[in-house]
């Protein structure tokens, strides 16, 4: 079962002499609990791609599916709404709220949604990440491993179809770098979390089940590992 | 470089820029206002004193002959010199003035003719002659006056200064133990205005600034010296303030002008001793105006960016000057209110706690100033009509007061009591006297109180025989004193006095509902007035009667001793007595009552009739209860406007500081934006967001104001012994209402105009920035 389906997703930016093509006809399907890098080179159109999965952005023409959705269809409060109950995203600067505790930004997505989070989903979260000890403390009183995990908590609290990773570890040392992929790793096997993640480091995107490469916009290689 | 850097970023930042134009704007404006109306309540003093107390600087009396006042006007520093001679024994005098510049012949011709005024004061005794003197160079006027003195044989406890007039120059002598904060004050309060202003702009500026620090990161890892970086920022601050100095100062002369005006207009200038207000302004200020304004913009400006040009080029590249929390923060109340969009806009405005500090305390101080005296207003206004205006509504229509007259000798008594249009006509004085009260004397009621176990020494002092209080006595002329008689029910007569017999239960302090009961048991047929200071001579008089009734005049008896005890007599019986008692004021009252409903300008007629009664011979001074009623009521309006206008002027520089933060925070709140959206948060849940910040920020002063005004005016209900019913009746909630929906209002446009900047957001590409960590 698909739960990603990418269809001539074409992203153009600017007009005329300025007219840049970032996506070129991209088709992409992702199965329901799989792990997928995309990898390319600065520029390649990786992180653009990222955007429109996850509903930050438009494709100027083409259709992109997910669980039933298709975005390009979204206003912009249908596209909240579908960013706080279908996907997680992680970003390279961990994009938390800094005015909020760590708890409060992992629960951030389920209280606008006005539900209630599962006690015992939220601390099987924390507790594998390893910040059950971190909840009191602001993003700024955390070093930059353990806002990553806090950023990955928020992504994993409601269960999003896809979680969207880009450059998760770009901005950490090696031994954090290899702890949060091993955390991803973890999500995608015990909780079957279908991932996204962008990279442009291989020995990251050499973690992932399937590694597809772009270049210029388009996909040029659709390497299946396991 | 530089320049050309700076004036790229300018013509592509105009938003960032205009919270620092309008902020530069409203500074100027503001210390122009502050500089042109200090200027000219300082001006419009000092024509006070000169018109009051005359514009001399030293004065030196004695007996003065021609060649001590020869030299006197020799001294170098002298520019004029009044000369006054007076003598005691006729009461004449004989003013000249000699100028101190003028060559001998002229001199001369003045002494001549000072010397034929001088003999005709002279003639009929001694003589005292005053020099006041005017100095070229006012600063030496201590030193010099004593020189003057020393050399004409004049000794120094002769020698007295204009302390009033010359401390308005900022010339003290340690000899003057008077306060005079005056000038002082004025320096204080712009000195206040300087630092606040210096906090308000600097606080625009760092925003402005801050919001580059990334770029200046990159240039200073490039190589930038904190100095380059330095003086680009003060280039552009220059280049961003000059108009809006220039405007703003301008403008402020001109409000200086109104203000001026409109003082004039409100306050009146027909109110014994307020003069017409003209307004001035001297180049001088206007250029000191303008130098303190550059030197508070250049402070304010040089702050952040000393500040910014120290920091190292990765603090620089690293600091996204987004609003962060050192420690973590609660907002309770809003998160119960308004949920996590509640929790958010708490937050944010405890991020933003030092940047919105001006507006807070600007528009808290505003609205609670504004309130709290329009209610003291109302209060007031309700306690002075109940207790004046309403009060002597029928006892008095036209009041004149005659300088130096005896009731006893006042020719004019008929005259008044024939003008036309008077209805009743009482012409009185009043004396002071004393009287011993015995305990035998006492009613009963007085006693059941404790007599005068309540008296303080000051009013009531104890004797062998009794109690010796005060007894004012109130000499009416012959025919109202018949005729008070007739009022009471006694026969009249001239050969006696009657007292008022009344006393208040002291031990209830509401004034406005006091207990009233008799004095004395009233069986004395006599009262024995004793002179003030000599008690020893007396007077003993007949009583005709002791009453609770008084004489229909605009006086209060026993408000600040209540146990004085007052006699009314008439002016034949005064004559025989006023030897021995004394004590007697010099000033006499005419009492005038017109027809009854007579309108303004019939009054006004009647007091210059009145007035023309006695003018040509006496100093008098009049008054109109109806034109007091409007100048009163012209005066409050007037001071409610001008205090108004202060809180006004407060609530702008908060309202200020408010749309420097909205319109310069723009690029951090898209950031703090775009992470909300990123997570989901819809835009109706960030303008939901965006709309309790702001209700906060213009709530604020109505959570703080309304516990401290509640309090305030129950404690004026309480001292002042109103009913809360009388206050609530007149309350001024619609002035209050009206202000406080101009500060939402102008706090609700300055979130709008900042919600319509950051809405315009591009979430990929926000997302896309490096610096979004």
């Amino acid at each position: 079962m698909n739960i990603l389906t990418c269809e001539k997703v074409r992203k153009v930016y600017g007009s005329g002499e300025n007219q840049v093509v970032a996506l070129d006809g991209i088709d992409l399907t992702v199965g329901k609990g799989e792990f997928v890098a995309i990898v390319g080179a600065s520029g390649s159109g990786k992180s653009t791609l990222l955007h429109i999965l996850g509903s930050v952005d438009k494709p100027t023409s083409g259709t992109v599916m997910i669980d039933g959705t298709d975005l390009s269809r979204l206003n912009q409060t249908q596209a909240a709404i579908f960013r706080r109950r279908k996907v997680g995203l992680i970003y390279q600067f961990y994009n938390l709220i800094p005015t909020l505790t760590a708890k409060k930004n992992i629960l951030m997505p389920l209280t606008l949604d006005k539900r209630k989070p599962n006690q015992e989903h939220f601390e099987k979260i924390v507790n594998t990440l390893g910040i059950a000890d971190k909840l009191e403390a602001l993003p700024s009183q955390l070093s930059g491993g353990q806002q990553q995990r806090v950023a990955i908590a928020r992504s994993l609290i409601y269960r999003p179809a896809l979680l969207l990773a880009d450059e998760p570890t770009g901005n950490l040392d090696l031994k954090n770098s290899k702890e949060i992929m091993d955390m991803l790793k973890l999500s995608n096997r015990n909780l079957e979390q279908t991932i996204v993640l962008i990279t442009h480091d291989e020995k990251v995107a050499l973690e992932a089940d399937c590694i597809i490469t772009i270049e210029d916009g388009r996909i040029i290689q659709d390497e299946q590992r396991r | 470089m530089w320049k050309e850097y700076s004036s790229g970023y300018m013509k592509h930042n105009r938003t960032s820029g205009l919270s620092v134009i309008i902020a530069a704007f409203i500074s100027a404006l503001l210390l122009s206002l502050l500089c042109g109306a200090f200027y000219n309540l300082w001006k419009y003093e000092i024509e006070r004193i000169e018109l009051g107390e005359g514009g001399w600087q030293s004065r030196i009396t004695g007996e003065l002959n021609e060649e001590a006042i020869a030299a006197i006007k020799n001294h170098a520093n002298v520019k004029d010199a009044i000369v006054t001679i007076k003598n005691h024994a006729n009461g004449k005098d004989a003013a000249v003035g000699i100028k101190g510049d003028g060559d001998i012949e002229e001199v001369a011709a003045i002494k001549e003719y000072a010397s034929a005024e001088e003999a005709a004061v002279r003639d009929e005794g001694e003589a005292e002659t005053t020099v006041e003197l005017y100095f070229k160079d006012m600063r030496k006027v201590f030193a010099d006056t004593l020189q003057i003195a020393e050399a004409i044989g004049i000794p120094p406890e002769q020698v007295s200064y204009h302390y009033g007039l010359l401390a308005m120059y900022l010339i003290r002598s340690s000899q003057d133990p008077a306060p005079r904060l005056i000038f002082p004050l004025f320096l204080v309060i712009t000195g206040i205005a300087v630092l606040s202003l210096i906090i308000i702009i600097h606080n625009s500026f760092a925003v402005s600034m801050n919001a580059r620090l990334h770029q200046f990161g990159i240039f200073s890892s490039i190589g930038a010296t904190p100095k380059q970086i330095r003086t680009c920022l003060l280039q552009e601050a220059a280049a961003l303030c000059a108009v809006p100095v220039f405007a703003g100062n301008l403008f402020g002369v001109l409000i200086s002008w109104g203000l001026i005006n409109l003082t004039n207009v409100l306050l009146g200038t027909d109110v014994p001793g307020r003069h017409e207000a003209v307004f001035g302004y001297h180049p001088l200020v206007f250029g000191l105006t303008l130098l303190l304004t550059v030197i508070t913009i250049w402070i304010s400006a040089w702050l952040p960016a000393r500040k910014l040009s120290r920091l190292t080029p990765l603090e620089a590249i690293k600091n996204t000057g987004e609003l962060q929390l050192k420690r973590k923060k609660r907002s309770p109340a809003l998160a119960l209110l308004f949920g996590i969009e509640g929790e958010l806009a708490g937050n944010a405005l405890k991020a933003q706690r030092k940047a919105l500090r001006t507006a807070t305390l600007s528009l808290v101080s505003s609205f609670l100033a504004f309130t709290l005296m329009q209610c003291f207003f109302t209060l007031s206004g309700i306690s002075t009509r109940e207790t004046y205006f309403e009060r002597y509504q029928n006892v008095w229509d036209i009041m004149i007061t005659v300088r130096d007259a005896e009731v006893d000798a006042f020719g004019e008594t008929g005259k008044f009591q024939k003008l036309p249009g008077a209805d009743s006509v009482v012409v009185y004085q009043k004396a002071m006297a004393k009287r011993i009260v015995t305990e035998e004397e006492l009613s009963k009621e007085m006693r059941s109180f404790g007599g005068f176990s309540h008296a303080s020494g000051s009013n009531v002092t104890p004797t062998e025989g009794g109690w010796l209080v005060n007894a004012p006595v109130v000499i009416l002329d012959d025919a109202s004193f018949l005729a008070y008689c007739e009022q009471i029910g006694i026969s009249p007569q001239l050969d006696g006095a009657v007292i008022r017999n009344q006393i208040r239960d002291v031990t209830n302090p509401d004034f406005r509902h006091p207990t009233l009961m008799p004095y004395v048991k009233g069986e004395a047929e006599t009262s024995v007035l004793r002179q003030s200071g000599k008690e020893e001579l007396t007077a003993e008089i007949p009583v005709l009667a002791y009453t609770e009734e008084v004489p229909v005049l605009r006086e209060e008896y026993a408000t600040l001793d209540y146990y004085e005890m007052v006699h009314f007599l008439p002016s034949s019986l005064w004559r025989e007595i006023k030897g021995q008692v004394g004590g007697c004021g010099e000033e006499l009252y005419i009492r005038i009552l017109g027809a009854e409903g007579a309108a303004l300008a019939e009054l006004t007629a009647l007091q210059e009739e009145a007035v023309q009664i006695v003018s040509p011979n006496y100093t008098v001074e009049s008054e109109n209860r109806i034109q007091e009623y409007e100048t009163n009521e012209k005066q409050i309006q007037g001071m409610l406007a001008i205090l108004g206008g202060f809180c006004v002027l407060l609530a702008v520089i908060g309202a200020g500081n408010v749309f420097s933060n909205t319109l310069g925070f723009v690029r951090q709140r898209k950031r703090e934006v775009a992470r909300y959206m990123s997570v989901g948060m819809t835009p109706a849940e960030i303008r939901k967001m965006f709309c309790i910040e702001a209700l906060v920020l213009a709530g604020r002063p109505v959570f703080i104001t309304l516990p401290v005004a509640v309090l305030a005016v129950w404690y004026m209900l309480k001292a002042s012994y109103m009913e809360a019913g009388s206050f609530l009746a007149e309350a001024p909630f619609l002035p209050i209402a009206a202000f406080l929906l101009a500060i939402v209002g102008t706090v609700a446009l300055a979130y709008y105009l900042g919600w319509r900047n950051v809405r315009k957001i591009n979430l990929a590409e926000v997302l896309r920035d490096d610096t979004m960590m």
